[in-house]
């Protein structure tokens, strides 16, 4: 009876501690996704503006934001931002140019145009945007206290 | 799904790279296997989800964090293809029934859909309308009309469904008009739309997709048909006759004991075959028959009813010339007495 009583409490203890980290976290990560839609202006001409959809159509060009924050008082180093592609969308660049990727689901990373695909007829071809399964942001400097910053890729709707 | 090879074995493509700066730089390149997708697109109804992670160190560890996650929903886009898989024009001839002309309808939309055909045979541009009879689903999908196997088309009681990709063959039965002649052409068209809707690309019906988002009308316009051709092969047939005179006297002056050669040219000219033509001519007045004197094709025949084509009844001959494919003549002659 004790030792269950025992494990039960370790359980909740353990929890407890599971809770705190997370409360403890000085790191603020948010994931936001807008689309872009042509519209035409009063004088007829076009222009591209950005919503926040809930519903898309294959072809749709899709703007990725990752926002970080350091809400903390310590410096955060070392700080890796990863962001595996929803399946159904194909990468389409990220707008610093800094990122690695990986094609083969976060094995291997490295520069997209190092990376080769094996074609299903044996052939080999350099890997291209849709093949991109996941990005990577390697941020070399520390974050700083209160430091923030976004990171953005587009991606197109399979 | 996907698979690595090993960082350090040499890909077939490098082997015959010399340059060793090429080398290392394939030699430590990933490799991953392609993967097919949907022509159509990504499936209606798929959540895309997205979440961010970051890793970094505090003094205490390392720490992973994830982001909130964002989730948007893909629509249904509604298209469809419509071709005619008959090689060229479909042969009929006038008055002929049960013309076949074969279609396929494709759903390039991203979602299952369902497809209303209408068959039209009165379209412009061509020398007859075709009567429309029934269409008919490739039911036991072999690409061959079944007469009585593949199912009757009913409008609104059995549109094909299709999935993203699919098609179906579906044939338009025909017959055509007695009136036509030889080298007329007549088109049947098949129309295809979508029963969620159509119209211009863009155009959004809410909530009606599958997988509970919007159906958006895709750049097809939800709606797709195409022509098939009848091209009419008849055979017509000419025939002439002309007769030559020659008197006992050296002449061709027509008195008694002269000697009428008649010759009957049947020309067949259009397309196709003339079937079971037979010639007969009923021997004039005045005339007597000469006995075996009938030859087809310049082969002499005899008068009884035999294994030849041809006899002589006492008082008409009559040659069967069979089936005579256009382009062709069949000569017929036979003498008389005059009298």
């Amino acid at each position: 009876v004790i030792k269950r009583h025992f494990t039960k409490f370790a359980a909740v203890a353990l929890a407890l501690i599971g809770v705190s980290a997370q409360a403890a976290t000085p790191l603020q990560l948010s994931s936001d996704v807008f689309v872009e839609k042509q519209v035409t202006r009063k004088d007829g001409s076009r222009t591209v503006v950005l919503e926040k959809p809930n519903l898309v159509l294959p072809g749709d060009n899709l703007v990725f934001v990752v926002k970080y924050r350091n809400t903390g008082t310590a410096t955060a180093s070392n700080f890796v931002v990863t962001n595996p592609l929803p399946s159904a969308v194909a990468f389409n660049g990220t707008s610093d140019g800094l990122e690695i990727v990986s094609i083969d689901g976060g094995a291997n990373w490295g520069i997209l145009g190092a990376m080769r695909v094996k074609q299903a007829d044996g052939t080999v071809r350099a890997a291209e945007h849709r093949d991109v399964t996941h990005i990577k942001w390697n941020l070399n400097q520390p974050l700083t206290a209160g430091a923030e910053g976004k990171l953005i890729f587009r991606g197109v709707v399979k | 799904m996907m698979t690595n090879q090993n960082a350090f074995q040499r890909p077939e493509s490098a082997r015959f790279i010399r340059s060793g700066l090429s080398y290392v730089a394939l030699a430590f390149a990933s490799l991953a296997v392609a993967t097919p997708a949907f022509a159509a697109g990504t499936l209606a109804g798929t959540d895309i989800d997205n979440v961010a992670e970051a890793t970094y160190d505090t003094p205490s560890g390392p720490v992973t964090i994830q982001s909130n996650m964002v989730r948007i929903k893909v629509d249904e886009l509604l298209d469809v293809t419509v071709v005619t898989t008959d090689p060229g024009d479909i042969t009929t001839a006038p008055g002929a029934t049960g013309n076949v002309q074969t279609f396929r309808v494709t759903n390039t939309g991203n979602g299952e859909e369902a497809f209303r055909l209408t068959g039209n045979t009165v379209v412009g541009g061509d020398d007859f309308d075709p009567a429309l009879t029934q269409i008919v689903l490739d039911t036991n999908g072999n690409g061959i009309y079944d007469a009585g196997v593949d199912t009757v088309y009913v409008a609104g009681s059995n549109d094909p469904v299709l999935q993203p990709d699919q098609s179906r063959i579906v044939f338009v039965i025909t017959s055509t008009p007695v009136t036509v002649i030889n080298g007329n052409r007549g088109t049947s068209n098949l129309l295809a739309v979508a029963v969620t809707g159509s119209g211009a690309p863009g155009t959004s019906f809410a909530g009606a997709g599958q997988g509970g988002g919007n159906a958006v009308v895709g750049t097809t316009g939800a709606d797709a048909d195409a022509n098939s051709f009848l091209a009419v092969q008849a055979a017509s047939l000419a025939l002439v006759k002309s007769a030559t005179i020659v008197d006992p006297f050296g002449g061709n002056r027509p008195v008694p004991g002269a000697i009428i050669t008649y010759s009957l040219v049947a020309t067949i000219s259009g397309a196709g075959t003339l079937n079971n033509l037979v010639i007969t001519d009923p021997i004039p007045a005045n005339v007597t028959y000469q006995t075996g004197s009938l030859t087809h094709e310049a082969a002499t025949l005899t008068d009884a009813v035999d294994a030849d084509v041809g006899n002589f009844n006492g008082t008409r001959i009559s040659v069967a010339a069979g089936n005579v494919p256009a382009g062709q003549t069949r000569t017929v002659t036979f003498r008389t007495i005059i009298q």
